[in-house]
């Protein structure tokens, strides 16, 4: 309506977005497809134009290579007491990785030296400080191969199956309920929303204190008769169900919040003549809910399911809160995070591998949802037509 | 149009003579009222107790946070509990102080980078337009548990790994699309003529966006930072993988103490301390939720 000429204005304030969305989103997304695929080629070794590792790179050399050392020179090493010591450093003549004849430097902790001297003449390369960036699948298979990698996938999907459906239900009981002009309806607004400004790490905490064996729901249990000494719900090494038990019950009670916003938004933009004329009709609440609700509510459904589908294969403080680190249950999320931890296996490219899969599995999902709710709504104005 | 026209004193006489029909119907809302503030309440304790339990422990002595069978009111009221968390662990207080810089830092780059982002899909009819739309909408459905590997790997190379700013621009990127819509839709809430208006004044238009404009869409534009804070406060993945020691946040920190084998009492005051902002903060933006999480429906 305003457009006379192309408006730069609209670009030039949209670019700060467009710029910081490819540098930290979409770059990165490409970058962990690349690595889970690459630098699993074959170990080198970095020759040196001078001893030390400041100068410049003459040549790669692939390990396990014999070669003759032409001259013998030290690097002032700075230890971590502030003293310094002479590192030896070698100068060999060899074959580079592609071929060609090469001298340069090498530190002595790389090589093997005959006879163990250091004044002897001749070195094998022991050990490479790189790895040629080649295509792997290496990774990939490391991650399928892993013990806990089905387990992982396994979980993740049980969780999704179980927790959603509870989720819209509850979601939708809510959004009626708040909706349904009930007084005081602005404070159940609020208290039903709390939960979307909750972690699922503090959620995790919380439903632990229920259900840790010195927790409240041994303390009622017990309370009522029903138990006789406080039952071990929650275990390390075995309990799988009543681990996951509790992880589902602090999911649908922390993330059904999100859910039930989005069908508010919906309910609120159905026409209220639509369900009063269904009134007059002589509909109940359950055919109206069945036949004129929840059909228009469709897309907000659609949008919630693919959003929490998302959300849930990111879930995995909340496990570790409630099992532990060492539990036996592992959501995928978990494992990701377990391969890049230096402290667990410390290997960022089969953690990529593991990411990439969450990304495969979760936009896939979300295009089934996408394709199965329209055909199912074609199919439905088909019949009407 | 008859139905509309039906004489008052009908109407009136059928109220004071209900037919039994009518009563039994009457009686049935009254019960299907009932049962609706039943549930409505049954629901809300649901998602309270559960807050109520941890309140209790975190303000509980030492002693009874470990003792059974456990009491369900902090009698007697204590604050070593978080005293303990917060003063005596080694690293809480620092954490929380890297949480607060994080998220303070991800709330001002995200919506300095976001509104004006926001003005532009709402206010001009572009080129391209559409297409912008749906991409911010595709990043919000991205995975963002993915990022944080490979931004790891370079934030090591750009010597940012384990500092407060290299989180703040992770979650930067996990805020930004969020952002961008809710600020979008913020805009939308005000007429266009205002802004025309004050130009046909004499005003510029910057002068029309900083005087006119600006100050109706605040509170939707501080809503949004509010939330931007919370999901800061929460994220716990990327804070944790993109942090090793100096700079770690509150809930990357609590996930260390988890993995090392912490106290009871260190896990139930943090799973409270985490709380907290939930509480204040949804109770500051109730009024823009609809605002905010429908606008991804549209």
């Amino acid at each position: 309506m305003r457009r006379k000429k192309i408006q730069w204005a609209p670009y030039m304030l949209l670019l700060p977005s467009l710029i910081y969305l490819a540098v930290f989103f979409a770059w990165p997304m490409v970058r962990a497809l690349q690595l889970s695929v690459t630098g699993g080629g074959a170990e080198l070794l970095t020759l040196y134009e001078e001893p030390g590792e400041e100068s410049e790179v003459v040549a790669l050399v692939p390990i396990q290579t014999e070669a003759p050392i032409v001259e013998i020179g030290t690097v002032e090493e700075e230890l971590a007491s502030g003293r310094t010591r002479d590192q030896y450093w070698y100068k060999l003549e060899t074959i580079d990785k592609d071929g060609n004849e090469v001298t340069g430097w090498a530190p002595f902790f790389l090589l093997s030296l005959d006879a163990g001297r250091r004044d002897s003449t001749q070195a094998r390369v022991v050990a490479g400080d790189t790895t040629e960036s080649a295509l792997t699948t290496s990774h990939i298979e490391r991650m399928i191969n892993d013990a806990k990698f089905m387990e992982s996938i396994r979980t993740t999907l049980l969780l999704i199956i179980v927790i959603l459906p509870l989720q819209f239900i509850l979601a939708i009981v809510m959004a009626l309920l708040l909706q349904s002009q009930l007084r005081g309806s602005t404070i159940f607004l609020y208290i039903y929303a709390i939960p979307l400004g909750v972690s699922d790490l503090a959620a995790g905490l919380i439903w632990l204190s229920i259900f840790q064996q010195s927790g409240y729901l041994n303390t009622v249990l017990e309370g009522l008769g029903i138990l006789d000494d406080p039952y071990i719900f929650i275990q390390r090494d075995n309990r799988f169900t009543w681990v996951l038990f509790a992880v589902v019950l602090a999911e649908v009670w922390r993330a059904t919040s999100i859910v039930m916003v989005i069908i508010v938004s919906g309910l609120q933009a159905i026409p209220s003549s639509l369900v009063e004329a269904g009134e007059v009709f002589g509909a109940n609440l359950w055919q109206r809910l069945r036949y004129i609700i929840l059909p228009l509510l469709m897309p907000s459904i659609q949008v919630a399911l693919i959003l929490r589908t998302i959300l849930a294969f990111q879930v995995f403080a909340v496990l570790i809160a409630i099992a532990g680190s060492r539990s036996v249950a592992t959501v995928m999320a978990r494992e990701t995070f377990y391969w890049y931890d230096p402290v667990g296996y410390g290997n960022p490219n089969v953690a990529a591998a593991y990411s990439g899969l969450i990304m495969i599995l979760s936009l896939g999902i979300a295009l089934i949802y996408l394709r199965t709710i329209t055909t199912q709504e074609e199919k439905s104005r088909r019949v009407k037509t | 149009m008859t139905s509309t026209t039906l004489p008052q004193e009908r109407t009136a006489e059928k109220v004071y003579q209900l037919s039994p029909e009518a009563r039994i119907a009457l009686r049935n809302r009254r019960i299907r009222r009932g049962c609706a503030y039943a549930l409505a309440i049954a629901i809300a304790i649901w998602i309270l107790m559960p807050m109520w339990l941890i309140a209790t422990l975190a303000f509980s002595p030492g002693e009874d946070v470990l003792s059974y069978p456990r009491k369900f009111a902090p009698i007697p009221f204590s604050t070593d509990t978080m005293e303990f968390f917060l003063v005596d662990v080694q690293g809480t207080w620092e954490a929380t102080v890297n949480s607060v810089i994080v998220a303070v830092m991800t709330l001002i780059m995200s919506t300095i980078i976001a509104t004006p982002a926001g003005y532009a899909i709402s206010r001009y009819v572009f080129r391209g337009r559409d297409a912008v739309r749906l991409g911010v909408l595709a990043v919000r459905a991205f995975p963002i548990v993915i990022l944080a590997i490979p931004l790891a790997t370079n934030f090591i190379r750009w010597g940012i790994h384990d500092t407060v700013y290299g989180v703040a621009l992770m979650h930067t990127a996990l805020a930004l699309p969020t952002t961008i819509l809710v600020i979008s839709s913020v805009f939308a809430s005000v007429p266009y003529e205002f802004e025309e208006a004050a130009k046909v004044f004499g005003a510029s238009p910057l002068q029309a966006f900083f005087r006119v404009i600006l100050p109706l869409v605040l509170p939707g534009i501080a809503a949004a930072a509010i939330f931007t804070f919370v999901m800061s406060w929460n994220e716990v993945f990327a804070a944790s993988i993109l942090t090793s020691s100096d700079a770690r946040t509150l809930p990357a920190e609590i996930l260390n103490g988890l993995t090392a084998g912490s106290s009871a009492r260190f896990k139930f005051a943090g799973g409270f301390f985490m709380l907290v902002p939930s509480l204040i903060f949804i109770f500051l933006i109730r009024r823009y939720l609809f605002n905010m999480w429908g606008q991804i429906t549209k």
